[in-house]
C-alpha cells in the first residue's frame, strides 16, 4: 500500500516506522530537511522536503496513486488543507488527520468532516487520546498499562508481580483450572526485558511484568488473584495544565463520584485558561517541582499524581518528588519511550506515551480487513489487535487449537454478540465473532494475513 | 431643530425645565387653584424667554472638549438649575424662604425626595411639580450614565472597564469617535419612550389598584425615578394598599439592573436577567434580609405571646417591600413595615435600611448609593481572597472579565467605597459643625449621599425633621445630594489636571 505521511515529527516518524516495517510504500513529507533525513536514514521510507499542503509537493510525493494520506504536521490547519487537496486534486481514498484544537473536535461540528465539506475520514486527537489513556491508568491504579477493547467490555492490563502475589510459580494451565469461572488470559510476559507469549506450562515469577486480557466485570477479581488491591481515588493532583491536563481534569469533573482535583501549572496564562474552563478544580500557579507548592496542593494525602507537562524530564522528576512526598501513586507522561526503563528505579507507577496512543489510534485505521482496534505494547514490542471474523476467512468455523496462529500469538478474548467468552482450545470461532489477539511485533503481518478476507469476498 | 440640538446641554436642560412648569400650571388650572397656576405659568413664560435669549447667544458655542463640557453641564444642572426650578415653587408656596424651595428642588432633581414641607401644607400641583422634577432628574441620570459617564468609564462602568476610571473619553483616538451630543441624543431617543411608557403603565396599574389618579401619577413617577416623593404624609397611607405595593415592587427591577430596560419593550430576555450579577445580588438581599428579620422572631423572641401569629405574613411582606424600596434608594415604606417592626418585639431594624440605601441599586439606573456592581466586585474579591488563604498560589477562574473585576474592578470599587465612606464622614462633620447631634448627622449624611431622603424618617428611633434643620445644614445636605447623585468619582475626574489640558 502506498502511504504518504505529512509531518515527520514524533507521531509521523513513529507511524512511518510501523508502516514501513509492514512492507508498505511510505513517503514522508516535511518542511524540515533534518527531520526528513532522520526518517529516511533510519527507516525504509522515501523522504521529501517541502510544505505538505502545496499540491506540487504532494504530487511529487506520489499523491496521484497513493492509497492513504496521514496528515500529522504540527498545524491543524495545514493538516486540514492537506486532506482537502489530497481529496480534491488527487482523489486519495483514505485521509487521516491529526487535529489538536478542541474546537475542531467538538461533536457539534462533526458534520464538518463529511466528504462534501472537509473530507477527513478519521480525525485523530493526541490530547484526547492521551487524556483517555490517563483516565484509564487512574481507574486501574495497580496497573502500569491499560487499554480497553470491544467498547470497553474487555480491558488489557499490564501489572507487575511482586513477592506477595499468591499465584507465583504455578503453571498457567493450573491457574485456569483453579479459577475456572475467571475469563482472564495472561497474553504476554516480560521477564528481564524480553516480552514473550506464554505457553500453558509456563510459570510466573516475582518482578515479571504481565499483560492480561480480562472482561471489564472481572477486573477487580483478577487483580485480587494477582495480589493487587484496588483503592478508590479521591484526591488527584495534575501537574501541567496544558491541553492534556485540562482534558483529564474536565473528564474527572464530569465523574459522578466527586473526585477532588488540583492542578499545578507554571505558566500564568495557561493556568488562567485552565481555571476558566474548570469549575471545581483548584488551579495553582507555580512550579510543579516546588515543594512549597506541592505542600499547598496537599501532596502527602494525594491518592494519585499525574505529571503531564510537555517536558519528559520534568514529568519524571515531579513524579519522583511527589512519590517521595507521600503520594500513593504517580503517573508520568513520557514522550520518549527510551525513558520507560527508568520508571522502575524511579518508583513511578505508570506512564502514558502520547505517541503510542496516537500511533495506536492511527494504526487502527490503517490495517486491512476487519481490524478494529490496535494497541502497541511497550516500545512497539507487541500489539494487541481487535478483529472481526468474517465468513470468508479461513479461520471461520475452526476450533482455536486448529487455527494456524504463529508462536508469538495468543487469543485473549472472544466476543460473541453480547457475551464475552473465554478462549479455550476447544472453542469454535464463528462468523461475526470479534477476537482480541496478542501478537509479538514480528508476527503481526502473519496475523494480518489471517484476517484478510479471501478473494471470493468481492 | 438641528440648531436647537446643538445648543449647550445646560441651555437645553433649562429650556426643558422651563417648559415642564406648564404641567403643574395645567394641573392647578384643572383643580381651579389659580394661585398656584399663576406662578408656574409665568415662570414658564419668563424662563422660556430667558432660555431662548441665552440660546441665541450661545448658538455658535463650540466646546473644546465635549465630554468635559457635558460633565460640567451635569454638575451645573444639579446645582444651578434648581435655582430656576425653585422660583415658581417659592412663589406658589406661601410663607417660605427661597432657600427652602431651593433645597426642595435639589432634593427632587437628585431623586433624593427629602422634603421640608408637610404634605398637607402643599397644594396638589406643587406635589406634581416635585414628582415631575424628580422624574426628569431620574431620566437625566439614565441617559447621562450611558452617554456621558460610560464613555468616560465613570458611574460604575469603571468596575468592568479595561480603562482607567475617568480617562476613557480623554484618549485622543477615542475622543474623536465619540461625540457626546450625538450619544446623548441617541440614548434619549432610545430610552425616553421606555421611561415614559413604564411610568404610564405603572400609573395606569396603580389607578386600577385603587389609587386616585393624581397620587398614582406621583407614585408612578417616584418609583421609576426612585425619588420616593409622595403627596401623602407617608407612603404607607396610600389608598392602593398592598396591591399597589406589589405593583411598585415589580417596577423596582428597573432600578436594580440596567439590563431590565436597555432592551426597550422588546421581549425581555429572562436568561440574561436571571444571570445578571446585580439582579442576583439584589434578589439575595431582598429575600435574604427579610427572612433573617423574620426568623429572628422565632429565635430571639420565642417567649412573646402567640397572638401575633396572624401577622406573620404581612410582617414578612412589609420587610421585603421596604428592603427592596430602600435598596433601590426609593424609600417607600410599606404599610406593613410597622407590623414587621413591632411583630417580633425586638426593636427597630431601621438602621438596616440605611445600610441598604448605602448599597444602592444597579449601575446606570436611577438608584444612588455605592451601586450593586461595586458591592458585587468587592464580594467576589473577598471570596477570592478567602480561597487564597487556603491556596495562596491558586488561580481564579470564570473568565477574563471576572478576573479583571476581582482585581482592578474590586480595587476601583474599593476606592469608590472609601471615598463614599469619607464623604459620609466629611458631611457628618459639616452637619455636626452646623449644630446637629451625632446620630442625626450620621443618618442625614447617609440619606443625602445615597439619595434616599426617607431614610431620615425611618432609620433612627425618631423621625428627623428636615424643616427643623439650620440653614447651613440644609446647604450641606443639598451639596451632599449632588455629590451622591453624580458620584464622587465624576467630581474627582473633573478635578483631574489632565482633564483640563486640551
Amino acid at each position: 500500500m502506498k502511504v504518504i505521511i505529512c509531518g515527520a515529527g514524533q507521531v509521523g516518524w513513529q507511524i512511518a516506522r510501523h508502516l514501513s516495517g509492514e512492507r508498505n510504500d511510505v513517503t514522508v513529507v516535511d518542511s524540515n530537511p533534518d527531520l526528513v533525513r532522520r526518517a529516511t536514514e533510519s527507516l525504509d521510507v522515501q523522504g521529501l522536503t517541502g510544505f505538505a499542503s502545496y499540491p506540487d509537493v504532494l504530487e511529487a510525493a506520489g499523491a496521484a496513486d497513493a492509497e492513504m494520506i496521514i496528515a500529522a504536521t504540527y498545524s491543524d490547519e495545514v493538516n486540514m488543507v492537506v486532506c482537502q487537496i489530497a481529496h480534491s486534486v488527487f482523489g486519495v481514498p483514505r485521509k487521516i488527520a491529526r487535529l489538536r484544537a478542541l474546537s475542531y473536535l467538538n461533536a457539534i461540528y462533526s458534520d464538518l468532516y463529511r466528504r462534501d465539506h472537509l473530507p477527513i475520514d478519521v480525525v485523530i486527537s493526541p490530547e484526547r487520546e492521551v487524556a483517555e489513556a490517563a483516565l484509564q491508568r487512574l481507574s486501574a491504579p495497580a496497573t502500569f498499562d491499560t487499554e480497553s477493547f470491544l467498547e470497553d467490555r474487555v480491558r488489557l492490563m499490564g501489572i507487575v508481580l511482586d513477592e506477595n502475589c499468591p499465584v507465583l510459580a504455578t503453571p498457567l494451565r493450573q491457574l485456569s483450572d483453579l479459577f475456572s469461572t475467571l475469563r482472564t488470559i495472561v497474553v504476554g510476559v516480560r521477564r528481564e526485558g524480553v516480552l514473550f507469549a506464554p505457553e500453558p506450562g509456563d510459570q510466573l515469577f516475582a518482578n515479571d511484568q504481565i499483560y492480561l486480557v480480562t472482561p471489564t466485570e472481572d477486573i477487580n477479581r483478577t487483580l485480587e488473584v494477582f495480589g493487587k488491591i484496588s483503592k478508590k481515588q479521591n484526591r488527584i493532583i495534575i501537574i501541567g495544565g496544558g491541553n492534556v491536563g485540562l482534558a483529564v481534569a474536565k473528564r474527572l469533573e464530569q465523574r459522578t463520584d466527586r473526585v477532588r482535583v488540583k492542578m499545578i501549572e507554571r505558566d500564568r496564562a495557561t493556568a488562567e485558561r485552565a481555571a476558566d474552563a474548570l469549575e471545581r478544580t483548584i488551579v495553582l500557579n507555580g512550579d510543579g517541582l516546588d515543594m512549597e507548592l506541592l505542600t499547598e496542593a496537599n501532596i502527602e494525602r494525594a491518592d494519585a499524581v499525574l505529571t503531564v507537562t510537555d517536558d519528559d524530564k520534568v514529568n519524571l522528576l515531579a513524579a519522583v518528588r511527589a512519590k517521595s512526598a507521600g503520594s500513593a501513586m504517580t503517573i508520568a507522561l513520557l514522550n520518549d519511550p527510551s525513558l520507560v526503563p527508568l520508571l522502575g528505579p524511579l518508583d513511578i507507577d505508570a506512564y502514558i506515551n502520547p505517541r503510542a496512543t496516537t500511533v495506536s489510534s492511527i494504526l487502527r485505521h490503517v490495517r486491512h480487513g476487519r481490524v478494529r482496534g490496535v494497541y502497541s505494547l511497550g516500545d512497539a514490542e507487541a500489539e494487541v489487535i481487535e478483529a472481526q471474523v468474517l465468513s470468508t476467512m479461513p479461520m471461520a468455523g475452526k476450533e482455536i487449537r486448529d487455527i494456524d496462529f504463529p508462536e508469538g500469538v495468543l487469543v485473549g478474548s472472544v466476543a460473541r454478540g453480547d457475551k464475552i467468552l473465554k478462549p479455550t482450545g476447544g472453542l469454535r470461532v464463528l462468523e461475526g465473532d470479534v477476537l482480541v489477539i496478542f501478537s509479538l511485533a514480528a508476527d503481526v503481518p502473519e496475523v494480518e494475513r489471517l484476517f484478510q478476507v479471501s478473494i471470493d469476498f468481492f | 431643530m438641528r440648531a436647537v440640538l446643538r445648543l449647550p446641554l445646560i441651555v437645553l436642560l433649562s429650556g426643558i425645565g422651563a417648559a415642564a412648569m406648564l404641567v403643574p400650571a395645567a394641573v392647578a388650572l384643572a383643580v381651579e387653584d389659580f394661585a398656584t397656576a399663576r406662578p408656574f405659568f409665568y415662570g414658564a413664560i419668563l424662563f422660556l424667554t430667558l432660555t431662548a435669549l441665552v440660546g441665541l447667544a450661545t448658538a455658535r458655542y463650540q466646546p473644546q472638549n465635549g465630554a468635559r463640557s457635558h460633565l460640567l453641564a451635569l454638575v451645573a444642572t444639579f446645582t444651578v438649575l434648581p435655582i430656576m426650578l425653585a422660583v415658581p415653587f417659592a412663589e406658589a408656596v406661601p410663607n417660605t424662604r427661597f432657600l427652602n424651595a431651593y433645597f426642595e428642588m435639589v432634593s427632587s432633581l437628585t431623586t433624593t425626595g427629602a422634603t421640608i414641607f408637610e404634605a398637607t401644607r402643599l397644594p396638589l400641583a406643587i406635589h406634581i411639580w416635585r414628582a415631575l422634577v424628580g422624574w426628569m432628574g431620574g431620566f437625566l441620570i439614565w441617559i447621562t450614565a450611558f452617554a456621558i459617564l460610560a464613555p468616560m468609564t465613570l458611574g460604575g462602568f469603571e468596575v468592568t472597564s479595561a480603562q482607567e476610571a475617568g480617562t476613557g473619553a480623554m484618549r485622543r483616538d477615542v475622543r474623536d469617535d465619540i461625540d457626546p451630543t450625538a450619544r446623548l441624543l441617541r440614548y434619549t431617543v432610545r430610552l425616553f419612550p421606555v421611561y415614559l411608557g413604564l411610568t404610564v403603565i405603572l400609573w395606569f396599574l396603580l389607578v386600577l389598584a385603587g389609587d386616585p389618579p393624581a397620587i398614582a401619577a406621583i407614585h408612578g413617577m417616584s418609583t421609576i425615578a426612585t425619588s420616593g416623593i409622595t403627596s401623602l404624609p407617608r407612603f404607607a397611607e396610600s389608598p392602593g394598599g398592598s396591591g399597589g405595593e406589589l405593583l411598585i415592587f415589580f417596577f423596582f427591577i428597573f432600578a436594580l439592573t440596567r439590563r431590565s430596560f436597555l432592551g426597550g419593550f422588546s421581549a425581555p430576555m429572562w436568561g440574561v436577567l436571571a444571570s445578571d450579577r446585580e439582579l442576583r445580588l439584589a434578589a439575595l438581599l431582598i429575600l435574604g434580609l427579610p427572612l433573617i428579620l423574620f426568623l429572628r422572631h422565632f429565635f430571639g423572641a420565642f417567649d412573646v405571646d402567640e397572638t401575633h401569629d396572624s401577622q406573620a405574613l404581612p410582617a414578612l411582606w412589609g420587610a421585603i417591600f421596604t428592603v427592596a424600596s430602600f435598596l433601590t434608594t426609593t424609600g417607600f415604606e410599606s404599610q406593613y413595615w410597622s407590623t414587621a417592626r413591632d411583630w417580633s418585639g425586638l426593636g427597630t431594624p431601621g438602621l438596616l435600611l440605611a445600610g441598604m440605601a448605602v448599597m444602592g441599586g444597579g449601575v446606570a439606573t436611577t438608584a444612588g448609593g455605592v451601586k450593586l456592581l461595586r458591592v458585587y466586585a468587592l464580594y467576589k474579591h473577598g471570596l477570592r481572597e478567602m480561597d487564597r488563604l487556603v491556596h495562596p498560589s491558586s488561580v481564579g477562574g470564570q473568565g477574563q472579565m471576572a478576573r479583571r473585576m476581582r482585581r482592578e474592578g474590586a480595587s476601583i470599587a474599593w476606592v469608590f467605597f472609601m471615598i463614599f465612606a469619607l464623604s459620609i464622614a466629611v458631611v457628618m462633620t459639616g452637619l455636626a459643625a452646623a449644630g446637629l447631634g451625632f446620630e442625626d448627622a450620621v443618618i442625614l449624611s447617609v440619606s443625602a449621599l445615597s439619595t434616599t431622603g426617607p431614610v431620615a424618617l425611618i432609620a433612627g428611633g425618631e423621625p428627623i425633621s428636615y424643616a427643623a434643620l439650620p440653614d447651613a445644614a440644609k446647604l450641606i445636605i443639598a451639596a451632599a445630594m449632588v455629590l451622591g447623585r453624580l458620584e464622587t468619582l465624576a467630581i474627582i475626574a473633573l478635578l483631574n489636571p489632565d482633564f483640563w489640558r486640551s
